[in-house]
């Protein structure tokens, strides 16, 4: 299960790379996201505030990374004809899928670092890094927490075959209640409990915290949590949905 | 011996739905409720235009859909609740270009799917080498699959499915798209593993392939299993039929209808053949229709008249007709 789970990293890796449109938007879209955080909140005269800013839309960036990446693969495969012999081989089904969720964060961590030298180089963010190693963890933390979060709903993108769209509909939802958009503070009651079951929030937080050199371990304990109930969360959800397309006959595009 | 597959009265019903306020459910029956076993170290072809149910009953096979009613044993395990125990045991190979990771070399699908397959780290290697040579792609595994011909393809597929030396390999229209030459090597290679002894059930719609291939064969048609036997079996369904090919250019219905209602006519069998219509015409042995045929078609224009012996491909028309 191991080998597979890092074949499939490998796979995703190579084929993300072969595909242009996938690495110019990955070169631009850092550069976009440090303009967002510099000119959304206006911090210029706020460093701390500017650093969690950026760290904000670089966390954006990771998610959306995640679920479009995700997404965008997951389709890929059914119009290659893969998914139906990813279903079939011996392997449990999520250890097919995890590896494309996890193998899209972690191209979300060079786009969270990318994203912090762009705004360091642009607009003089403070890239001053309080606690290097809780950083060096939050960062692997925060990317294995979204790209569990990630095999959640590529559960639900085996199923439905409108799978990109899908994806892209979900990134605005968990910018906005994890707080990544706009401050929790401003957001009605409700949305705080929402933002605790969603590892973008925790990742955020471990990340920021490590960075202004406050607490960031209990975090991190929260993204590693998480990352292993959405895993089990996902592998249920991944072994029903199969079986439902496998009852519905949707596991091709034809 | 058990069988290695076995299907007992199978079922499958697809509903679609259409319209979002009025919501429509249409339904079409696949299969019908067919019967089949298949002996282990046989080559056994599913044979059936377009839309019969092969493909779906190769796809219940293995795994990937599930039967609406009946039964199916692959190995013993049934497909529908034991998946886990076929899967590691059965490769398939699906026909067509799709399947494969275009980007990537022929070396890197077939490592991935080895992991996938769980093909032991120190066998892996070796067990990609062997296949490659015996699907002759030595020499090119590291080049993108994107440059490769459609029949390379094919053979990729062909060693991806025998990576993990399945028991069982489920070959559905494996020649489907390819040229001659192409075909002609897949066939060999399929002849291959037949002598090496694995259990092959093939899907075909192409007569000369099941006859040169198949140690038995079933003939599919509206969901249902209308013949079963050797190619020889069937051919002799036929064998006390002449059959008299006529090509014709711009003949309509109405006249081969004609035709068909003639004494002595058994059937009538039309193929497109470049701009001409071809007739097959099957009659009892012994009795000379050319005369009479020739008299109906009087006043259409007439290429080749050849009267010739019944081949598998006839048995098989009259088969799919009289379904």
């Amino acid at each position: 299960m191991i080998r597979a789970f890092w074949s499939g990293m490998r796979i995703h890796w190579i084929m993300f790379s072969r595909n242009p449109f996938d690495l110019s938007g990955v070169l631009l879209w850092p550069i976009l996201y440090a303009s967002i955080a510099y000119y959304l909140l206006d911090a210029k005269n706020d460093p701390e505030l500017l650093l969690s800013a950026s760290l904000g839309a670089a966390v954006m960036l990771m998610w959306s990374l995640v679920v479009i990446g995700s997404a965008g693969a997951l389709e890929q495969q059914r119009w290659l004809g893969t998914l139906e012999l990813l279903v079939a081989a011996p392997v449990p089904f999520a250890t097919v899928i995890a590896p494309i969720s996890v193998a899209s964060g972690a191209v979300g961590a060079y786009a969270l670092l990318a994203t912090l030298v762009w705004g360091t180089l642009l607009f003089d963010v403070p890239l001053a890094i309080e606690q290097p190693l809780a950083f060096a963890v939050a960062v692997p933390a925060c990317v294995l927490a979204i790209g569990m979060l990630g095999l959640v709903m590529a559960a639900t993108f085996v199923l439905y075959r409108a799978a990109f769209s899908l994806g892209i509909a979900m990134q605005y939802p968990v910018w906005i209640a994890t707080g990544l958009l706009v401050p929790l503070s401003v957001l009605p009651d409700f949305i705080g409990p929402v933002s605790w079951f969603l590892a973008p929030s925790w990742g955020f937080r471990a990340i920021q915290e490590s960075a202004l050199g406050l607490t960031p371990w209990p975090d991190i304990g929260m993204c590693l949590v998480l990352s292993a109930a959405y895993f089990a969360i996902g592998s249920l959800c991944l072994r029903w949905f199969v079986q439902v397309a496998r009852a519905r006959a949707t596991l091709k595009l034809t | 011996m058990a069988p290695a597959i076995e299907i007992e009265n199978l079922v499958r019903t697809y509903r679609s739905r259409k319209g979002l306020i009025r919501r429509r459910t249409t339904t079409v029956e696949a299969l019908k409720g067919i019967s089949l076993a298949v002996e282990p170290g046989e080559l056994f072809g599913l044979l059936g235009p377009n839309g019969a149910g092969k493909t779906t009953t190769i796809k219940i096979l293995t795994t990937l859909l599930l039967p609406t009613s009946g039964s199916a044993r692959v190995l013993g395990f049934d497909p529908a609740t034991q998946p886990g125990e076929i899967r590691q045991r059965i490769g398939h190979v699906f026909g067509g270009d799709r399947g494969l990771y275009d980007r990537l070399s022929a070396l890197d699908n077939l490592r991935y799917f080895a992991d996938l397959y769980r093909v032991p780290v120190r066998e892996k290697r070796r067990r990609i080498g062997e296949l490659l040579e015996l699907v002759k792609l030595d020499g090119r595994e590291r080049e993108r699959v994107e440059t490769y011909s459609r029949g390379m393809r094919q053979r990729l597929h062909i060693a991806r499915g025998l990576l993990h030396e399945p028991e069982i390999l489920f070959l559905d229209e494996p020649t489907i798209g390819l040229d001659p030459v192409g075909a002609r090597e897949l066939r060999e290679t399929i002849g291959r593993l037949r002598e090496g002894g694995t259990t092959v059930l093939l899907t075909t719609h192409y007569m000369y392939e099941a006859d040169e291939l198949c140690q038995r064969i079933a003939v599919i048609a509206n969901g249902l299993i209308v013949a079963e036997g050797t190619p020889a079996d069937l051919k002799s369904r036929v064998s006390d039929r002449t059959v008299i090919e006529i090509e014709t250019f711009g003949v309509d219905d109405e006249r081969v209808d004609r035709l068909r209602a003639l004494p002595g006519v058994a059937s009538v069998a039309t193929e497109s053949r470049d701009q001409a219509l071809v007739l097959h015409v099957q009659s009892p042995t012994g009795t000379d229709l050319v005369p009479q045929l020739l008299r109906e078609l009087d006043g259409t224009m007439l290429g080749k008249v050849v009267s010739r012996e019944p081949t598998l491909e006839d048995a098989y028309v009259e088969l799919v007709r009289e379904a």
